[in-house]
């Protein structure tokens, strides 16, 4: 019956880009729609089973002392964060320079153990001279630490594990 | 080679593209992506990729700070745009070259200048190369047709504050020109609120050619040969080819002379595209625009010049002087290129993302792939739909076309809409074989009897 045109198709994804939604699904008889923020694909989606990628852990850039050569490049470690059950993980808000501290020399945001809420600013994230605080976003005890401090992190790359406090 | 360490700021067949041509130049790759392609081809081959933001193309291939700040932390020293995204961006330039990057593409400044549409018309002007915008601003009907004798009948003229059909009209010769004039004033000004007019020597039937050129930076321009960039839905390009088949010997060379002209004087530095329109009636060629990047049909030139354009915008961007002189270059044979689009032309060319069930390409003797897709990946719906890129080579046109109709015909391509059908029904037309098409042949001629045969 009614058909959906390529302008639709635009139009609905410049919505979902500038709404706060994270998914659109839009079904009809002979159309199928599947929207996602997270870049994970949904369960089921064609033929193939979604897949959740892990987000790859910084390995650390092994250290080479040359005069001549540049750093080698970093593998993106691909084994995964093991992540407890119950424990809920922060991860980087966006590709930047992880800092634990505030400024070089002071005492870092937070240590292991520490009780946190949920605005409790943990990291700062910098990208080009632009400091961005990281905030915990759910109540409870720092468990782990995943980076060192002045890695660069990805796109949703695991920063803290924290274990939430049951309320 | 200068370059060590590359950060790649593309995606999809041109990131996959750059990264093996880096590669073979024993330049080291880091691939920045967004969270939809952290599983791209390209990142597999990339040595390292870095996901630097969300899906969305604004929150990472259109994100300069991200980009910049990934190559300097992961200690690039160059950065390749790629096409489209940020590649003739001119701040997104000055910000690489402020970091101290190499950015493979034009000078900031450059970039200014060309994508400045009076600036570039300067340009060619100094040239001494025709544009197709034959005026300035006209005020009144004497001046329109002292204008007119100089650019040559028939002229259309064309509203200097909008578009959109409004203030337009044909004029075969003066006395239509004297007759319409006035009207068409009233026209823009009733729509626009201003009736300035310019005139532009009207082209019935307009081809696109284009001369693929690359700078080093000091004045020396080589030119690859021209395309033939033609077949075009709504100005986008569907088909390219190389060389220009229509041309004559002596327009094609005065063709490839006034792209140099062009850039010489500014001393452009990277692979650049000099667009002409091109009128077949009288043999004339129009200035358009100079595309400073390089482009999605850059195969074409390669296959005819045994040339590896990435490779060569490398060395110019590392500032090593070039090791081809013009006589090198021999062009031979005849290249044609069709783009492959997740889209369905049955229902109003509407994007068909999704997964690929199945995708089988074409191999033999001629014919080249440029691609990022497999079987079982995922088309994502945030970016442009075009997902490859089918070359062929041959001795002649019609040995290309030969090669083009077969390579057609074993591509499978499952699991979403795609414009190979359409493909194969242009190169089966027989204005596309007789080479009798223009830029709106698409539109008047293929599309009505294509998609009527398809009972739409």
């Amino acid at each position: 019956m009614n058909t959906v045109s390529s302008e639709d198709v635009q139009s609905l994804i410049q919505l979902f880009d500038t709404s706060d939604w994270g998914e659109l699904h839009l079904q009809s008889a002979d159309f199928e729609l599947h929207l996602s923020k997270d870049g994970v694909a949904r369960r089921g989606f064609g033929a193939v089973a979604a897949q959740t990628a892990p987000a790859p852990a910084e390995a650390k850039p092994a250290t080479v002392i040359s005069t001549i050569s540049a750093p080698p490049i970093a593998a993106t470690a691909s084994a995964p964060v093991d992540i407890p059950e119950g424990m809920a993980v922060v991860r980087a808000p966006n590709l930047g320079t992880f800092y634990k501290s505030p400024k070089p020399g002071t005492p870092p945001y937070v240590e292991i153990g520490q009780h946190v809420e949920a605005d409790t600013e943990i990291c700062l994230i910098e990208v080009m001279k632009l400091f961005t605080p990281v905030t915990a976003g759910v109540a409870g005890i720092v468990r782990q630490a995943l980076v060192n401090d002045a890695e660069l992190v990805e796109f949703e790359q695991p920063l803290f594990v924290i274990e939430a406090s049951s309320k | 080679m200068n370059l060590r360490r590359l950060l790649i700021a593309n995606r999809g067949e041109i990131a996959l593209r750059i990264v093996r041509a880096a590669k073979a130049k024993g330049v080291e790759t880091v691939l920045a992506v967004s969270a939809a392609d952290r599983d791209s081809q390209a990142a597999i081959e990339a040595d390292r990729t870095v996901v630097i933001g969300a899906a969305p193309a604004r929150a990472s291939y259109l994100n300069g700070d991200l980009l910049v700040h990934t190559a300097l932390v992961t200690q690039c020293d160059a950065v390749h745009p790629g096409y489209g995204f940020l590649s003739e961006r001119a701040s997104f330039a000055e910000q690489c070259e402020k970091a101290g990057l190499t950015f493979v593409g034009p000078r900031a400044e450059t970039i200014r200048l060309v994508g400045d549409k009076l600036a570039a018309r300067a340009l060619a002007k100094a040239a001494g190369v025709a544009m197709v915008s034959g005026s300035e601003k006209v005020d009144t009907v004497a001046d329109a047709l002292q204008i007119a004798e100089g650019i040559g009948y028939p002229v259309i003229t064309k509203a200097s504050a909008g578009g959109g059909g409004r203030g337009m009209v044909v004029a075969n010769s003066a006395a239509e020109l004297e007759a319409a004039f006035d009207n068409a004033s009233h026209e823009a000004k009733e729509a626009f609120g201003d009736g300035t007019l310019y005139l532009e020597r009207y082209v019935q039937r307009a081809r696109h050619v284009e001369v693929q050129v690359v700078g080093d930076g000091n004045g020396n321009i080589l030119h690859f040969g021209e395309r033939d960039c033609s077949l075009q839905r709504r100005y986008q390009k569907m088909v390219e080819e190389a060389p220009a088949a229509i041309l004559s010997d002596a327009v094609r060379s005065r063709l490839h002379q006034a792209a140099i002209d062009l850039l010489s004087p500014i001393k452009y530095r990277n692979a650049g595209t000099v667009e002409f329109l091109y009128d077949e009636a009288d043999e004339r060629f129009y200035f358009m625009e100079v595309n400073a990047r390089i482009q999605v049909e850059h195969p074409v030139s390669e296959e005819i010049c045994g040339i590896d354009l990435i490779q060569l915008q490398l060395d110019v961007a590392s500032g090593e002087p070039l090791q081809l002189i013009q006589a090198d270059i021999e062009p031979r044979g005849h290249a044609i290129e069709v783009r492959i689009i997740a889209e369905n032309p049955l229902n109003g060319f509407m994007p068909s993302p999704g997964r690929i069930t199945q995708w089988l390409e074409p191999q033999g003797e001629g014919v080249r792939v440029d691609t990022a897709m497999k079987t079982g990946v995922l088309v994502p719906p945030f970016y442009d739909s075009m997902i490859g890129k089918l070359i062929v080579r041959g001795g002649d046109r019609g040995e290309a076309l030969t090669r083009l109709r077969a390579a057609l015909d074993a591509f499978v391509i499952e699991g979403i809409s795609t414009n190979l059908e359409l493909l194969r029904a242009i190169v089966g037309h027989p204005d596309f074989v007789g080479n009798v098409i223009d830029t709106r042949w698409s539109e008047r001629v293929l599309l009505p009897s294509y998609l009527s045969s398809k009972g739409k």
